[in-house]
């Protein structure tokens, strides 16, 4: 078995066991992203030229790990696979970045995604796509689809990747890795490239349940440059062994009984609620009628009300992408924008601008914020009668490279099962329920705010009966 | 047909900066001073990833402020983005409490045009950030005509309170009244020092007009006033622009024009105003204000300045115009104060701080926290002027040397010569018995009766006052001298 | 109401953003198919719900007026093609 093949628990053990040395698990790693990259094109920038120093005495001692390019890092170029940020270099770490790199974590690389989070296939980059480790044919999910697609095949044992509407959760699911999306809240955004604020969460991919719980150790709490981040949560993390899910309230959620899902889905949700039922756990049922109905329009509503002000800095005079012969400042920042932005996130800009205009904002933006109350209200309220939720990811297998559908709207409409985790703020992780032919088949298990690692424990008991994903070929076999 | 008459409805924009030692929602300094793009920061210059995180002491000031302005306090307020393209604006959105601010509604009194008080509502005083500064390369340093135009970040994101009138202004001269009392409220709260010079208060008016026939112009939003004498001479000319399109039978057309000081006239601006409708700042929690917190800095409020002129005028009968020029500045006012404690008749404490202390502070270019004079020495200069141990014009030396040297009153004293309560009794009688000394053929000729007219006593009375530096009544001197030669 | 291409075009204005003809018609179908999934929101009773702000009570926090220079301020102009001196310079402002 090769290093780069261990999981995370198992490489920290080794390591402090002095079984192998961290430089050994370095080229090990980087002589598999070499072998795979050309397939995959998980990576906007590598950052495994050689060997960095790191801190010796923490968690992640001598642990590769890769990070989303949304996520600043100090004096490396961060891009967030957008043209407009060009070779921008920025004079701060991510808090996340921050908290990984002083327990020892080594970065091997920036991974790709849609420019500015925006899209779910990660073909959407400035960089060009990244291709499923599992299938090269087929899109590894997005928007963390190079973060996904990175863990799947080897690259590193985990990775960070960013959820606004299931950015992680369904990329993992493709890719067939544990994606976890915290609650919001739960890790500083700060540094965090920002697409829809109030949704975005920054969390883990990796190939175990205990390898989340410890990257999350690392990466939660507070922060006091994020005013998003809330003080004296729980966020204890320890593995445990004997955790059990007797006696807890699983739910499925009644109005997603009649949406048709790929056979192998609805394959996995029968047999996670046998076994699920089998561990003790009571299933139940939930009523989500406004969830159901409304989140994919207020979800998008919000989104790209918040993103096209996210998105209103980029206009060259600072940093990132720019023309230096504009006759005016008008002229400069149209020409910037038009030339730096790809189409997707133009067509969010233009749709977010629209929303807020002052003849529409009351119909369709603060509309969609009420919404956005009933939807959490509902949630809350559904958690008053069931301790999880089950559901799927996506209700269909990863699909081709570059089969595209003309009407945005249905691409938007597979997010259903993802993004009303974030309108809610709740915690949401995709698990591994084995593979249908090489495609792997992903779930997802939500809670209550703050369930975070009740919600990995349940997840630890189902990755017993499941096991964990095997790395990927990533094309080479 | 009767003639028509014109009122003018103009309402007041303020933007004041907050005193603050760092910026709103940053750490850096709010030294606008320091060489250009130095105090910046990733928050400050809206780089990728960089979060807001709201100034404790600058919701304090606000709330100061809003007292001022006789504004209650928001339990709760939220801040907005309030989006713009322009290069002195990084993340393209102002961050603003725009939509729910801090304060509610208050009001600034003011002299109407037959001298009786009106109130000028306030709609509200809101936080939010300042845009950079921009230097254009105009041969005059205006935007108008510059190719290029330089950009320093250093202002960006400090801290301003916007406060908005009602439209309850009617003349240019109430404006100016409104925005002097309201400057002199809000540096009183503390909440500012509002240096005019600094550009720490900047104005805009909507100015509209009501015709007596029943018409009502629309609104124009003038802009770019810096200073007392620019929002008073822009207000007027809008008010005669206007009152000229409406006479013609014209239409006064909605926009924002520009105030160009130099020409002294308003002119349409020509960039489109995009409004566009504000949305949450979905990185900052709506910010929460308790009672108590209200109360605790609601207790730090000083007395304001009018209440303070009305208590001089009630209390120590000073009059009207010294208690409103004494306080005019809080900090003189205090001084003031400090002397009247320290035991100084007010009125006559009042009378050396308007003339003098403020003379020497015009003369140096000094403020009051700069003049070294401890108020209780001052008033000790005024107790032995009032008690004459010194004559007016020797407490005004005194006065002086005290400024010049930075000394205390006996160290004046003794270095001006001078003896208090003036010279008289056996140190009168010894002066003049040397000066008699020093003059045998004088005293000679008097005694022989030669001095029919009295011109050689005039003389030795002189030498006398002379010798005793004028401190010695005359009477006393001749009195002195005849007992001296009999 | 469907947005016609000209009202497109001057929201895309607004956000500066210029459209090739491609790219506008595109948006044009874009929004108004958006708009379209919008009017979902209208079956719904909303006047009496309070807008969302945060998922849980959470209060603004504060920070100590404290200053702490960032320490390299120098970084943050490196990444700009336009710094002049100490000063970012910018193209003519004012519209002709």
């Amino acid at each position: 078995m090769e290093l780069y093949e261990l999981n995370l628990w198992m490489l920290t053990e080794g390591l402090k066991a002095g079984k192998f040395s961290a430089s050994e698990v370095f080229t090990s790693c980087k002589n598999r992203i070499d072998k795979c990259e050309g397939n995959i094109h998980a990576l906007i920038t590598r950052t495994d030229n050689e060997m960095p120093a790191f801190s010796k005495d923490g968690t992640l001692a001598g642990i590769p790990t890769i990070i989303k390019d949304n996520l600043c890092t100090k004096g490396l170029r961060t891009t967030a696979a957008s043209k407009i940020l060009g070779d921008w270099r920025p004079p701060y770490d991510a808090t996340a970045w921050a908290r990984l790199k002083d327990s020892g974590a080594v970065l091997m690389g920036k991974a790709n995604m849609d420019e500015f989070a925006m899209g779910n296939t990660c073909g959407n980059s400035a960089f060009g796509p990244t291709h499923n480790p599992n299938d090269i044919t087929r899109v590894p999910g997005g928007s963390s689809g190079g973060s996904a697609a990175a863990v799947s095949a080897g690259y590193v044992p985990f990775s960070l990747g960013s959820d606004t509407g299931g950015s992680i959760r369904q990329p993992a699911s493709y890719c067939g890795v544990y994606g976890f999306k915290p609650t919001y809240g739960m890790v500083s955004r700060y540094g965090l490239i920002s697409y829809g604020s109030s949704l975005d969460q920054i969390g883990p991919f990796a190939r175990t349940i205990r390898d989340l719980q410890i990257v999350m150790s690392v990466i939660s709490g507070h922060d006091k440059m994020d005013s998003s981040s809330f003080r004296n949560k729980p966020h204890d993390f320890t593995h445990n062994e004997n955790a059990s899910i007797k006696g807890k309230r699983i739910a499925v959620v009644k109005e997603f009984a009649g949406f048709t899902l790929d056979a192998p889905i609805a394959d996995a949700m029968k047999r996670t609620l046998k076994i699920l039922e089998d561990e003790g756990a009571i299933i139940t049922e939930v009523s989500l009628p406004v969830v159901s109905k409304y989140a994919v329009a207020c979800y998008y509503a919000l989104a790209m009300s918040e993103a096209h002000t996210n998105l209103e800095r980029y206009d060259g005079v600072r940093l990132g992408y720019t023309v230096k012969d504009a006759r005016g400042i008008k002229e400069m920042f149209e020409r910037v924008r038009s030339e730096g932005f790809g189409a997707e996130v133009k067509a969010r800009i233009i749709a977010g601008t629209c929303l807020t205009e002052p003849t529409r904002c009351e119909e369709y933006y603060v509309a969609a914020t009420k919404v956005r109350t009933l939807i959490a209200q509902e949630f809350s309220r559904a958690f008053g009668e069931t301790d999880y939720i089950l559901q799927p990811v996506t209700p269909s297998m990863p699909g081709k490279i570059g089969e595209s559908d003309d009407d945005a709207m249905k691409g938007y409409e597979a997010d259903l099962y993802t993004l009303p985790v974030n309108l809610a703020g709740l915690p949401g992780l995709s698990f591994f329920t084995g593979y249908a032919g090489n495609l792997p088949v992903g779930l997802q298990l939500i809670g209550a705010r703050w369930s975070d690692s009740e919600i990995l424990d349940a997840g630890m008991i189902l990755e017993r009966h499941f096991g964990s994903p095997k790395i990927s070929d990533g094309g080479v076999n | 047909m009767a003639e028509l008459t014109f009122t003018p409805v103009i309402g007041i924009e303020i933007h004041i900066r907050l005193k603050s030692d760092s910026k709103l929602f940053c750490s850096c300094s709010t030294d606008t001073d320091a060489p250009a793009n130095t105090n910046i920061c990733p928050v400050c210059m809206g780089m990728p990833g960089s979060l807001p995180v709201l100034n404790h002491r600058v919701v304090e000031q606000g709330m100061l402020a809003g007292f001022a302005l006789n504004c209650g306090i928001r339990p709760k307020s939220l801040f907005f983005r309030k989006s713009y393209f322009y290069p002195d604006l990084p993340k393209g959105h102002q961050i603003s409490q725009c939509d729910l601010p801090i304060t509610t509604s208050g009001y600034i009194e003011v002299h109407d045009s037959e001298g009786k008080l009106k109130k000028i509502r306030v709609h509200h005083l809101h936080l939010e950030e300042d845009v950079g500064s921009l230097h254009h390369s105009a041969s005059d340093g205006r935007l108008e005509g510059a190719d290029t135009s330089y950009v320093d970040y250093n202002r960006s994101g400090t801290p301003l309170a916007e406060i908005v009138s009602e439209p309850d202004v009617s003349s240019a001269r109430e404006a100016v009244e409104y925005v002097m009392t309201l400057r002199r409220r809000v540096i009183y709260s503390g909440a500012s020092d509002v240096e005019l010079e600094k550009g720490m208060m900047r104005f805009d008016a909507n100015v509209s007009m009501k015709c007596s026939d029943g018409r009502w112009g629309h609104k124009v939003e003038v802009k770019n006033m810096n200073s007392f004498k620019a929002l008073e001479r822009a207000i007027e000319y809008e008010i005669k622009r206007q009152k000229k399109i409406m006479l013609q039978g014209g239409e006064v057309i909605q926009e924002t024009r520009h105030w160009n000081d130099a020409k002294g006239i308003t002119s349409s601006s020509r960039v489109k105003e995009n409004y566009r409708k504000f949305i949450v700042e979905p990185d900052l929690p709506p910010l929460y204000i308790s009672q108590e917190w209200i109360d605790r800095v609601a207790a730090r409020m000083p007395e304001m300045p009018d209440v303070r002129a009305s208590r001089y005028v009630t209390d120590w009968n000073l009059p009207q115009e010294v208690a409103d020029l004494i306080t005019d500045d809080r900090n003189l006012a205090d001084y003031f104060e400090s002397c009247v404690k320290a035991g100084a008749n007010p009125v006559r404490a009042a009378h050396w701080v308007r003339t003098e202390v403020l003379r020497v502070m015009n003369e140096k270019g000094l403020k009051i926290s700069d003049f070294t004079m401890k108020p209780e020495t001052l008033a000790g200069l005024v107790e032995r002027v009032d008690g004459g141990k010194l004559s007016t014009t020797q407490g005004k030396e005194v006065f002086d040397y005290m400024c010049a040297n930075n000394s205390g009153i006996d160290e004046a004293v003794k270095a001006l010569g001078i003896t208090e309560g003036g010279v008289a009794g056996n140190a009168l009688a010894d002066i003049v018995a040397s000066v008699i000394a020093a003059n045998p053929d004088v005293l000679d000729e008097i005694k022989s009766g030669k001095d029919k007219k009295g011109k050689k006593l005039k003389f030795l009375q002189g030498l006398v006052m002379k010798e005793t530096k004028g401190q010695a009544k005359p009477q006393e001197v001749a009195e002195a001298i005849a007992e001296a030669v009999k | 109401m469907k947005l016609t291409s000209e009202e497109v075009n001057e929201i895309a204005l607004e956000s500066r953003l210029l459209l090739t003809e491609e790219e506008l018609a595109g948006a044009v179908r874009y929004i108004n198919r958006f708009l379209d999934a919008l009017q979902c929101f209208k079956e719904l009773d909303l006047k009496d719900v309070e807008p969302f702000s945060f998922a849980e009570a959470i209060e603004c926090p504060l920070r100590e007026d404290k200053v702490i220079p960032f320490p390299d301020t120098e970084a943050i102009l490196h990444e700009s093609e336009h710094v002049d001196g100490s000063y970012f310079k910018v193209p003519r402002i004012m519209e002709e």
